[in-house]
């Protein structure tokens, strides 16, 4: 077995190249941070409230119940107490928002309540600054939900012509909502939906990126000459690279998959780690093969690094990563099914949120390795048509 | 040991060789000889294997299948630029060579010793490739070409880039090596040195203007030099001077 002298010599070079080995351990580390902080996307959106007249009364309940919402936080707004016709403060309220001091206003006047103690149901005004769609949501989504509570405590006057069943209806409270979650509870945060197809993405990508340049470096070195005249076969060269690259990649992928599950808000079982190394791994050597193919098909360095966008953007868009893929036309969906990734991205998922075991991610598994078998099978082609070239 | 039987190769207009016929026998240093563009690479890599021939056959210790390892075997080779893992000792480079030729590590170990010291870079053994100089590279260069002990050693300017001294050197070295009973083929562009080749080629433009002992081949031109009787053969066999 000559290839494990070739994964030798990788391994002696690796280690005296600390740059590259802190590449390897570091790099995953920051990057892995970095899209925590991104995806935990703790936007908060800031809100003003502006009574008038009686309404003034429902003030301190309203806020309360507004407060309660995630994300949304209760500022002071630079509006004067004594400030009472409606159009100065429509007015007051634009200039608020178009200065920036929140990005959405809440405006109870008067009216509201009169229309309230005559039975109507009244208006309550929202002004959103409109620029950001996400913080909309969070303002309007906050309101919807503190207005039970405020219809509440504003009680209604009831017509002297309503019968005792009227009475009653009008009284009515709102239906409450009982939450049933089948995976994951109340506390999942959206993070931890994309949490799961960072392993996949981090080590598809860095693992891609060195092995991309392997061949390269060969060629360039002239060393690649000297191995395809060497009594040896293609293959223990392909065999010494996996080796030689299988220790460290094997490391960067245990810190890559740690790292996730401690960022994780729940707890993981043990046997569930399990699984999703095996995945991890199975979905490096993907990669690597890949990225070795990709680098003995290059004619150049240029070419090499070319591959890495090629082979790296598609699958970040269209494997179901960030974007929904039911969302894409057909063709893409199509594409996105023959893209490793996609499946490394379902089967973490199922894995890591919905407990699924290692056994019920075969389908998965099997398309990975079919994925290895494949680039092997064709490395190797392309390895022998280079030997057999006096004839 | 080497037949070259009308070799052509076309790179694109470029004609690199032209039917190209030559044998290089056993037992002594054969030249291959011409300036730069010659096609001197161009052939050493199609009898290697790492390049096809457009036309033309290749018989390298009898046989014609480049991918026959027990030839690849019996053949050492020193490709024209350095080829080595610069981030590696000298002794750890000979030992990688030495690997994947087959050669068991204690036999590397013994090996290692005699060449390192033949080519006088014992002390600097574990130096890191990259901290060498140009001529430490070329010798280190050839001690992977040699470690296995190949029956037939292709050499592509061995002694480019080198100072004349160890240019000298190099040739008492191969000259051992002949001893010992390798064979060797061998291409410089620095004609005159290659007085110490059993034989020579003159090569220009992929043909082939000459071939013959040098001693001859000067008589012949009535020249003290080889270079010189290089020069004087290309404007007697025509080609562009
Ligand atoms: N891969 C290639 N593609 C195109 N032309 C080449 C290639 N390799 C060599 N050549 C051309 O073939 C000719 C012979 O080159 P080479 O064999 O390297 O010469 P030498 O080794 O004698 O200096 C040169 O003109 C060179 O430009
Ligand atoms: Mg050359």
């Amino acid at each position: 077995m000559i290839a494990r002298w070739v994964a030798l010599r990788i391994i002696q070079e690796m280690r005296r190249d600390r740059r590259t080995v802190a590449f390897f351990v570091l790099v995953p580390i920051a990057i892995m941070t970095l899209i925590y902080y991104a995806m935990l996307g703790d936007e908060t959106a800031r809100l003003g409230v502006v009574t008038r007249g009686l309404a003034r009364m429902y003030d301190a309940t309203l806020i309360r119940s507004l407060e309660e919402t995630e994300d949304l936080v209760i500022v002071p707004l630079d509006i004067p107490d004594d400030l009472t016709d409606p159009a100065a403060i429509e007015q007051a309220i634009h200039k608020a928002l178009g200065e920036g001091q929140a990005e959405g206003v809440l405006y109870m006047d008067e009216q509201l309540i009169v229309d309230r103690f005559a039975g109507r149901r009244g208006n309550l005004h929202v002004y959103v600054q409109g620029e950001r769609p996400t913080l909309n949501a969070i303002i309007l989504g906050g309101i919807a939900e503190s207005m039970d509570d405020l219809a509440n405590d504003m009680g209604v006057v009831i017509d002297a012509s309503c019968s005792a069943f009227c009475a009653n209806s009008v009284n009515i409270k709102p239906m409450e909502l009982k939450k049933h979650y089948v995976y994951g509870s109340e506390d999942y945060r959206s993070v931890d939906y994309f949490l799961p197809v960072i392993p996949p993405f981090i080590i598809f990508f860095l693992t891609f990126i060195i092995s991309a340049i392997t061949f390269q470096r060969e060629r360039v070195r002239g060393t690649l000459d000297r191995l395809m005249v060497a009594p040896m076969g293609f293959s223990q060269v392909v065999l010494g690279y996996i080796g030689g690259f299988f220790f460290f990649s094997v490391l960067q992928t245990v810190i890559v998959v740690g790292y996730v599950l401690a960022l994780l808000s729940f707890p993981v079982s043990w046997g569930q780690i399990g699984a999703i190394l095996f995945m991890a791994l199975l979905m490096m050597l993907v990669a690597l093969m890949m990225g070795l193919l990709a680098s003995f098909l290059a004619h150049n360095e240029f070419q090499a690094v070319q591959f890495i966008p090629l082979v790296i953007l598609p699958q970040v868009f269209l494997s179901d990563m960030i974007w929904d893929i039911r969302s894409f036309p057909a063709v893409l969906r199509g594409i996105s099914w023959v893209l490793p990734m996609t499946h490394a991205n379902q089967a973490m998922r199922g894995m890591i949120l919905r407990d699924m075991r290692l056994w019920e991610a075969w389908p998965q598994i099997l398309i990975l390795t079919g994925f290895f078998l494949v680039t092997l099978f064709i490395l190797m082609y392309a390895g022998r048509l280079h030997a057999r070239r006096r004839s | 040991m080497l037949q070259v039987d009308r070799v052509t190769k076309q790179f694109g207009k470029l004609k690199a060789l032209d039917e190209l016929t030559l044998a290089v026998p056993e037992g002594q240093i054969f030249g291959l000889l011409g300036p730069n563009g010659a096609g001197k690479s161009t052939l050493i890599r199609i009898i290697t294997g790492l390049l096809p021939p457009t036309s033309g056959t290749i018989t390298l210790l009898g046989s014609k299948d480049p991918t026959d390892m027990e030839i690849r075997r019996q053949v050492g080779y020193m490709p024209q630029d350095a080829a080595l893992y610069p981030g590696l000792t000298i002794a750890e480079n000979v030992r990688f060579f030495g690997r994947i030729y087959g050669v068991p590590e204690t036999v590397i170990s013994q090996r290692m010793e005699e060449d390192l010291e033949l080519v006088e870079l014992t002390h600097r053994k574990d130096s890191v490739v990259e901290t060498l100089s140009g001529g430490m590279v070329r010798r280190t260069m050839l001690l992977t070409a040699l470690i296995h002990r190949p029956r037939f050693l292709i050499l592509d300017e061995p002694t480019v880039g080198v100072d004349p001294e160890l240019r000298l050197k190099f040739w008492d070295w191969l000259a051992q090596l002949v001893q010992r009973g390798s064979s060797i083929l061998i291409t410089t562009h620095h004609i005159s040195e290659a007085v110490r080749c059993a034989k020579v080629v003159f090569l220009r433009e992929g043909k082939r203007l000459e071939e013959g002992p040098p001693r001859e081949l000067m008589a012949r031109y009535g020249s003290q030099d080889l270079e010189e009787a290089f020069v004087k053969a290309t404007s007697r066999k025509g080609g562009t001077p």
